[in-house]
């Protein structure tokens, strides 16, 4: 990474961005989306683009998404 | 806005929701499974995010995260509108609840120093060095200068938390009585300021044009 794009990087702020509390109500359709192999981000453009900048929301979305994956659905029984 | 029911609106995520209602023959059982799924959840999350945390006190963390999540989950059983499965639904409170807990653990042990709150200069990685380009010096110049007179006192704090020393943004939130939401804000309106500036003194960063 060059000192310019260090720079760009640590003052990074997209126009767009929906903030944390928007991926909140969402996170899990957001998830789904992409277990289904398809583009969250046509549905969800501003928190596709929160999820690229904030290190708080990235990892919670990282945990649902690995949770979905890994413990998957599950029938009550 | 089209709504896609398709993946949500499946027989287990429905019996699920039925079973959960305490009135249900099947309440108890339902919600031991779907605690067990959730204190395992939050256990593989806590592994994941290499918590300071082994042993008794992250089967203990695990099950406070389970046992809360669960609560939330009982509580707004009647909110969930079928756009996903159940149970990525439930995932989502025993993940937040992981974050939650993991921020106050360390908040509690390694709150954000004096050092990491504070604006003194730019970080050895950014400041200029001998010989470099004139151009790269008077631009991080300007960038200590916008730092310094641009930002408010908070935006200030919490970039230099944040950006500049790699705190953690929920560790910084409890540290100011604030919450994630609100200190993202102070960072994004910091950041748009800092790059604004820039760009006004011919130094514009990627998308930014030079304001005259």
């Amino acid at each position: 990474m060059t000192d310019l794009e260090a720079l760009d990087e640590l003052l990074r702020a997209e126009e767009g961005d929906a903030g944390c509390d928007a991926g909140v109500p969402i996170m899990d359709q957001y998830v789904e989306i992409e277990l289904r192999g398809e583009d969250p981000g046509e549905r969800f453009p501003g928190t596709a683009i929160h999820l690229r900048v904030c290190p708080g929301c990235r990892a919670d979305h990282a945990g649902v998404l690995e949770a979905a994956r890994r413990f998957g659905d599950l029938d009550p029984g | 806005m089209t709504v896609e029911r398709s993946s949500a609106d499946d027989h287990a995520s429905r019996r699920w929701v039925e079973q959960l209602h305490a009135d249900h023959p099947a309440h108890d059982d339902a919600v031991a499974r779907l605690h067990d799924v959730l204190r395992r959840a939050a256990v593989h999350e806590l592994r994941r995010r290499r918590a300071a945390l082994e042993g008794p006190e992250l089967d203990d963390v695990a099950q406070q995260c389970a046992d809360d999540a669960m609560m939330s989950i009982l509580k707004r059983i009647d909110d969930f509108q079928g756009l996903s499965r159940f149970t990525t639904w439930a995932y989502k409170f025993v993940i937040f609840e992981v974050s939650a807990k993991l921020a106050r653990h360390a908040w509690r042990h390694h709150p954000p120093s004096t050092d990491d709150l504070t604006w003194d200069r730019l970080p050895d990685t950014l400041a200029p060095r001998p010989g470099e380009q004139a151009e790269r010096r008077e631009q991080l110049t300007e960038l200590t200068r916008a730092i310094d007179e641009e930002l408010t006192p908070r935006q200030r704090d919490v970039f230099v938390a944040i950006a500049l020393n790699d705190a953690s943004i929920d560790v910084l939130a409890l540290q100011l009585q604030s919450n994630r939401n609100a200190i993202y804000k102070n960072l994004f309106d910091a950041r748009r300021k800092l790059r604004a500036s820039l760009a006004a003194a011919g130094y514009p960063l990627a998308g930014e044009e030079v304001r005259a």
